[in-house]
This record gives C-alpha cells, structure tokens and sequence, in this order.
C-alpha cells in the first residue's frame, strides 16, 4: 500500500517535474523544424507551421485529470502523514513538503480560456472579432454604468431632488488594479493605451456625483492598501535587574550610525559616547532634534538616554540620534501615537545622502561653463 | 543604507525627473510636525479633513527636515528667514545673527518703554518676534511685474504673485538692503534690527522699494491684459 502510494505521489510529483522540461524540448522541436522547413514552402504550409510553432496549450481534459491525479496524491500524502485527507490544505502541504515547487494545476498551469467557439465554428460572445472581447466588454459595461447614473440624475434633476453633497466613494484606502492584475482579471492581454483608456473612463465615472450607486463595481476593480503603520518593526521591551523597563534601537542617517538605550527612570539626563550632551551637542539646532521625538510625545523628563553615534558631521549624527529614539519610543507607546510619530516624519529614515560627482561636470550639478562655439 | 531604503514602492514613477527631493518617491507625502494637528478629536474634522487622514493612514511620509521640531519655539517663518540669511551653509552663523537682532530689538523697545510716559507706556510693542512679522507682512509686495514679449518688445506686465512669493520678495529685499546699503562698519544684526524695526512702523527703504513697485505696476496698467493666465 506504501510502495503503491509513493509510487502514485512519486509519478505526480515526477509529471510536474518533468512537464516544464518538456515544454521547453518541444518548442525547441518545433522552432527547429520551422527553421529547417523555411526553404521552398508554399504560403498554406508555412502559416499551419507558424500556427504550430505556437505557445503550448492545455486542453480542459488535461487540466481536469491534472486536478485529479493533483488531489488523489495530495490524499495519499495526508495518509502517509497520518492526517486527515479530507481537510488537507495546501498549507500543510508547505509545512509537510517544503521542497514541493508545485502547487495546485491552477497556479502551475497559467489560466487560459476555454475554447471560444462551438461545434458549427461560430463564436459565442459576439465582441470575439474586435480580438480583445473581455476588455471591451469591460469597457461596454462600464460606459453602460456610466448611462445609469446619468438617467439616474436626470430623473432626480426632474423631481427637484438634485443636491451636490451626497457621500463620496472613499477611495484613499485603495489604488486602482495594475495592468498585471486587470490582464490576470481579464485572461487576456491588454496594451498600455487600452489600460489608460480603462483608467480615464473610470475616473470619468468617478467625476459624476452620484456614482456611490455604482460603488461595487468600482471597487471591484481597486486594490486595498495596507496601512502603513503596520509596516513598523517595533522594539523589544526588556526590563534590567532592578526592575526598570527599557528597549535599545538603532538609527542611521547619512553615514552616522547610533544605538540608543531609553531607560524609564525618570531623570531625563541624556549621555552620548559618554560625554554629556550638551558638552557634545553644542549647536541648539542638534540638541532641539533630540529632544523633538520626546517632546512631541510630552516625555520629555520620563527617560534617561544612553547614545553611541560614529561617523558622519554635527547634523547626520543629531538626525541619526533623533531617529534611533523615535525607535526606541515605538515599545512605550500605543499605536495610535505611533501612527501620530509616523505622520510628523520621525519614523522615516532620510534617504538622501550626497551626490556623486559625474564625469563631464564640475561637480554633482554643476556644469562647465558652455561656449557656443 | 542606500540598499535599505530599496525597498520603496513604486505605484507610479513621474515621466521627468524633479530636480529637488529626487531621493524621495513622489508618493511620499509632507510631513505634519504641529502637535495640535494630532490633538482634534474625530467628530471635529470636515469630510475633506477625514479624507485626509483617511489618505495619511495609507501613504508613506517624507522625514521631516533637521531645521523642524514640533516644540513651541519654532516659527516656519523665522527658519526660512535663518535659511537666507546664510552663507555656504553656515546655518550656526546665520542663526546667531538672527538670535542677535532679536535680542537687539527687545533691547531697544525696552529702553523706549522705559522712556515713554505713562499714556504711551501700552503702544510700545515689546515682543521681537511680533514686531518681526509685522515688519515682513509691511514689506510684502501686493502685485509682481513680469517681463512678456509680444510683437518683438518686452513689456513690464502687472501680475498677481502667490503667497510664498510675496513672503520671498520682502524676505530677499530685507537681506539685501542691508547687506549693501548700510554703513560697513556696523553689524549685520544692528542693521537688521535697525531695517525691521522701520518697516514694522511702515518706514525705510524697503518699504519704499515696495512702493515704488507698486508704482510701476500702477504705471504699467494698460498692459494687464497681456497676461494669459
């Protein structure tokens, strides 16, 4: 029973394997016997080669027995695991399996369309001569929407019931689908220009007032953002012998590099390599960057900061600094208050450095001087 | 670090390149330093407000600068004015002096006011930073000209300036003024507090350069329909 499993699961798992090198050692065949046939053809061979030359389809009954040899191996692996078949999902598969690169045939295969005519030849949907028949479908469904709300006003307008604050569609916490996603959307291949075409129509929709009674099938075509604050890495809260919760983080800025120690002691004394910081920050400018995360939060006298910062000037190292405690603040805090730090800029790292000099100018920007002749 | 911050994302890329803040994505929004701004409640907010923050909560944000704290001290204004002042980035320089003006001005109201009799004791204004803002907002210009060529000669067209424009003019032509017109003997902070305390009674020259401007924009009327915008 074993051996019979292993050698079902083995033949599955060794088809899978094996299909994406027989792809490529058929189309390799294939573009040799184009190129060997090229010579002293006639027009009617050559365009049957060219279509056979063609990217490799997957018919429906072997996709369906794929799916089926898929699911009576991944049955046979949960009785090897001793689980229970019936609730084997592909998440235990990865944890099972780890080394398994393929997944269910409906993420291996890509997803293609069914054949879009029937037996007398004749196409079902009646856009399937424009070429892209789902894009203009979309395009037809949207501009129908689009006559919808117009009668929809026209009707309100003749009532008198016409007003101009309705509720918008709140459209900050999404972003429209990339063109990647409205092809995958779509299973069919769309340019650039049809793409911005889709977009233009849509904000078209979205500029009339009272496209709120077309929101679901706005936002079907959105994508949801995350939320950037969850995106944060928060430090680790540690408490020391006698008892005093503190969190060490890290900052850079330029080419400063600072680790920064908050202890909850209550002093507000602040040591950077171990010089005082006033002795060590004698610009206001610098020590009012220290002191801004805490200030920001009303903490100013909580904690007592013990700072090493390297490397950089006065000022790379002052943002270094300001930015490791930002950091190490986030474990004192509740989220929102951080989401506050991250809107007033102390939790994003600066980016910008200096710029390189470029060959042919005097220095990053600075041109030569140009003679006209 | 550079390879850290490579994991920026990138919705859309702009088709020119900016010339200033080409670090950042233009994604990334401003951001808002002022701890009143966190401070509102939510039922306080306009539907424009809430959409706002609505956006905030899903945007990256910029850094905010190193010449920007939220404490109460700090005034947009005075950092922008610091900013002109200095000279191949010697912001230390730059901020003594104004700390140095102010401390001038204070100086020199405080000794008017112990001058003045009793009646004239409340006029005298006594706050740097008051009488710093009123000189600026006395300075600013009301209309620009801008030179536009039409028919082969250049005319002087009477144009409306934006905000930050009227704030850069006054700001400009104080630090010019007394850069060149003063006496070279003196400081740079005499001259500025000597220069700002006029303009906050709408006296000196800079005063009159704005009113000369005005003037010419007065004089140059019949040509404001050349502007196309």
């Amino acid at each position: 029973m074993a051996a019979s499993c292993a050698r079902t699961v083995g033949s599955f798992l060794g088809k899978c394997g094996s299909c994406s090198s027989s792809i490529s050692a058929v189309t390799s065949q294939l573009s040799r016997q184009v190129l060997s046939r090229q010579i002293c053809v006639s027009s009617a061979l050559r365009r049957k080669n060219l279509a056979a030359a063609g990217p490799e389809k997957y018919t429906m009954e072997y996709i369906k027995k794929q799916v089926e040899e898929f699911d009576i191996g991944k049955r046979h692996l949960a009785n090897m695991m001793g689980e229970d078949p019936e609730n084997f999902t592909q998440e235990d598969i990865d944890v099972r399996v780890p080394c398994c690169l393929c997944g269910h045939p409906d993420q291996v295969f890509p997803k293609q369309r069914a054949i879009q005519w029937g037996e007398d030849r004749r196409p079902f949907h009646f856009l399937f001569y424009t070429g892209k028949q789902s894009y203009y479908t979309l395009m037809h469904e949207t501009f129908g929407k689009i006559l919808v709300i117009e009668k929809y006003q026209d009707r309100l307008r003749a009532k008198g019931l016409l007003t101009k604050d309705i509720k918008q569609i709140s459209l900050s916490a999404s972003r429209w689908l990339k063109k990647e996603e409205l092809e995958e959307l779509l299973v069919e291949n769309i340019s650039i220009q049809d793409y911005n075409r889709f977009i233009q129509l849509m904000e078209s929709l979205l500029s009339m007032p009272y496209c709120t009674i077309e929101e679901e099938f706005v936002l079907r075509y959105r994508q949801n953002l995350e939320a950037q604050s969850r995106k944060q890495a928060m430090p680790v809260l540690e408490r020391d012998e006698r008892g005093v919760a503190f969190s060490t983080a890290d900052g850079r800025r330029k080419t400063s590099d600072s680790t920064v120690t908050l202890r909850d002691c209550g002093s507000g004394r602040i040591t950077i390599n171990g010089r005082d910081y006033l002795q060590y920050f004698p610009v206001l400018q610098d020590r009012e960057q220290l002191m801004f995360p805490l200030q920001f939060m009303g903490m100013l006298g909580r904690f007592d900061l013990e700072c090493t910062v390297s490397g950089g000037g006065r000022s790379s190292q002052a943002g270094a600094l300001r930015l490791a405690i930002s950091r190490g603040l986030l474990s004192f805090l509740s989220d929102g208050e951080m989401e506050n730090m991250r809107q007033a800029g102390l939790l994003t790292p600066d980016p910008r450095v200096r710029e390189r000099k470029k060959p042919g100018q005097k220095k990053a920007r600075k041109k030569f001087t140009w003679k006209k002749r | 670090m550079a390879a850290s911050i490579s994991g920026l994302l990138k919705p859309w890329t702009p088709r020119v390149c900016l010339v200033r803040w080409a670090r950042y994505n233009p994604y990334y929004l401003e951001p808002e330093v002022r701890k009143e701004a966190y401070s509102r409640p939510e039922a306080e907010l306009s539907p424009e407000e809430q959409e706002q923050r609505e956006l905030k909560a899903h945007r990256p944000i910029k850094a905010a600068t190193s010449g920007v704290t939220s404490s109460l001290f700090d005034d947009p204004v005075l950092s922008k004015f610091v900013n002109m002042i200095m000279k191949d980035g010697n912001k230390v320089l730059a901020k003594e002096i104004m700390t140095q003006t102010l401390e001038h001005i204070k100086r020199k109201q405080v000794e008017k006011y112990h001058k003045a009799p009793e009646g004239k004791k409340e006029e005298i204004e006594c706050n740097p930073y008051f009488i710093f803002h009123q000189a600026l907002e006395n300075c600013k210009p009301v209309v620009g000209l801008a030179s536009i060529q039409k028919g082969g000669k250049f005319y002087q067209v009477p144009i409306p300036l934006t905000d930050n424009r009227r704030r850069f003019l006054a700001m400009k032509w104080m630090i010019t003024e007394c850069r060149d017109n003063k006496h070279r003997r003196t400081h740079m902070y005499e001259k500025l507090s000597q220069e700002l305390l006029a303009a906050s009674i709408k006296e000196g020259n800079v005063i009159k350069k704005k009113h000369e401007l005005h003037k010419m924009a007065e004089a140059n009327r019949a040509y404001a329909h050349y502007r196309w915008w």
